[in-house]
């Protein structure tokens, strides 16, 4: 097909887009709203992802220390932890202090006393270890000692992250999946009216000799165009609610790894204008079939 | 030979057979009456041989190509030495005339410089010079056919189909029509057109196939029969 054509092509195009307009208008919110979800997914995917990492890559555990521990325990515990191998430095924090450094992450100041002046923390060692191979291997060490209650470290956390990564992206897949669908049905019954608007004009074509390129262009630019608009709302929409989410972490529950916006706006913009430029053309595809059977 | 159909037969999916074994063939520049009762079938007769649809058996030849076994790009190629004009017009009702004979160019993807020139050449030679920017729909039905006509002849086609083009038409309106066909003709394109009017027939005194219930009957020159 000549490019040339194109200056027939799109003023077609938008003159069926304007014809229909409610229709337009139908199927550009529901890949507005279609989009805007996946979006949204895809954004708390990616963060769970990175947080799970940033977890992965922790080499710190937490040993806690059992309530009837005699005091004199706990430098005989400290140089024993400091004696695996594998393990760099040792740090004592107390239960007073594990509640400030708690009520710190969530920004709460007077942590006790919304627990109603009873602390529930252990006092606690935190080991370092040299590096996160070790890991493993220090905290099964460490079970063995009599005055340990519990053992905390990333990679426990890490895989109920994980697991909450695969349950969040088959969720989203099938969210996506459905959302897809309504998205592609509305983009093709929009397009079915002005293929139906323009019947007669399409076999004249045909009888003419136009190329089934030259029928097509049109209909496709419109799918295209719909798919597009939507894909810019839905991205405008996710962007700014994810903006004001920062915030509100930042706040509220800072030891999560949130992802700055310069760090996604580029794969999320990839993410939404190709997901809604392939709804349009999936939606352009199917109501145009038995017209172009030469 | 321009167009020759072997053993065309045509069966609908409701068993309906509406051609059965056509075999017969025009010349280059020939003017071919096909004529017969409603339902004899003239125009799935025409609409195979644009190949607006495909014969159950047999097959038809046009310019030595059975169009039956052609690839999209030769179908198009077809298409584009052949013009078509029906009893309906089949006009698109929101532009002007001008649009409307332009379009067939601008399907084919020719130039806007030649489509600007064409396009009133052809509307002279159809008897509406200066009429392009009316709407079609304001037009007479015999100038709305004079549209469809210069729409269908304006890429110059070898063959022009038409299907009861003076159907809806009044006699006096019909005659004058017949008259543009008789020109599209002299000037060496070959005319095949269904019709069921026995005074248009009789008066042209040309090449007249009958069908009756899909079997041709009758092929002689000028006369009427059904």
């Amino acid at each position: 097909m000549k490019m040339k054509s194109f200056r027939y092509i799109f003023p077609q195009t938008f003159k069926s887009m304007l014809a229909n307009g409610w229709m337009t208008f139908a199927a550009v919110m529901t890949i507005t709203i279609s989009l805007f979800l996946c979006t949204l997914f895809w954004l708390l995917v990616i963060n769970v992802d990175a947080n799970a990492t940033a977890l992965e890559e922790d080499v710190r555990i937490s040993a806690y220390i059992k309530e009837d521990t005699q005091d004199y325990s706990y430098d005989r515990l400290y140089y024993d932890i400091l004696a695996i191998e594998g393990v760099e430095a040792v740090e004592y924090i107390s239960r007073e202090d594990g509640l400030k450094n708690i009520a710190g992450r969530f920004g709460n100041t007077d942590l006790l006393a919304a627990m109603g002046g009873v602390n529930p923390l252990p006092d606690c060692y935190s080991i370092t270890a040299e590096s996160k191979d070790h890991v493993a291997s220090i905290a099964k060490k460490l079970e063995s000692f009599t005055e340990i209650d519990d053992i905390r470290y990333g990679e426990e956390t890490v895989d109920r992250l994980f697991a909450l990564t695969d349950t969040l992206r088959i969720g989203g897949l099938i969210l996506m999946l459905l959302m897809a669908l309504a998205a592609v049905v509305l983009i093709s019954m929009s397009i079915r009216l002005t293929v139906m608007a323009r019947k007669k004009e399409i076999m004249v074509m045909k009888w003419t000799g136009a190329t089934n390129a030259f029928i097509r262009w049109p209909f496709i630019l419109e799918g295209l165009f719909l798919g597009l608009m939507g894909a810019v709302l839905a991205l405008g929409l996710a962007l700014v609610c994810y903006h004001y989410a920062l915030g509100y972490i930042a706040q509220y529950v800072s030891f999560l790894v949130v992802l700055p916006l310069s760090a996604v706006w580029q794969t999320t913009v990839l993410f939404a204008l190709g997901a809604g430029l392939l709804l349009g053309m999936l939606g352009s595809f199917f109501p145009l079939a038995r017209f172009l059977d030469v | 030979m321009l167009i020759q159909t072997v053993d065309l037969c045509k069966t609908y999916k409701n068993g309906l057979e509406a051609l059965h074994n056509i075999n017969l063939s025009i010349e280059p520049g020939e003017f071919v009456f096909l004529t017969g009762e409603s339902g004899a079938g003239k125009s799935t007769l025409i609409k195979l041989l644009f190949r607006e649809q495909q014969p159950t058996s047999g097959f038809i030849m046009i310019s030595g190509k059975n169009i039956n076994r052609l690839g999209r790009k030769d179908v198009v190629r077809l298409r584009r030495n052949t013009g078509v004009v029906f009893q309906d017009f089949r006009l698109m009702e929101n532009s002007n005339v001008f649009d409307n004979v332009a379009f067939a160019l601008k399907a084919v993807e020719r130039p806007w410089e030649e489509i600007k020139t064409r396009v009133p050449e052809v509307l002279e030679w159809v008897g509406l010079a200066g009429r392009e920017k009316e709407n079609v729909m304001h037009l007479s039905g015999g100038e709305q056919q004079r549209v469809a006509v210069a729409r269908a002849i304006i890429n110059d086609p070898l063959i022009l189909f038409a299907d009861e083009p003076t159907g809806d038409l009044d006699p006096n309106t019909s005659a004058e029509l017949m008259k543009l066909f008789e020109q599209i003709n002299a000037a060496g394109t070959t005319v095949v057109m269904a019709t069921h009017d026995q005074d248009i027939v009789e008066k042209m005194q040309k090449r007249v196939i009958t069908l009756r219930k899909g079997r041709l009957v009758n092929d002689a020159i000028g006369g009427f029969s059904l």
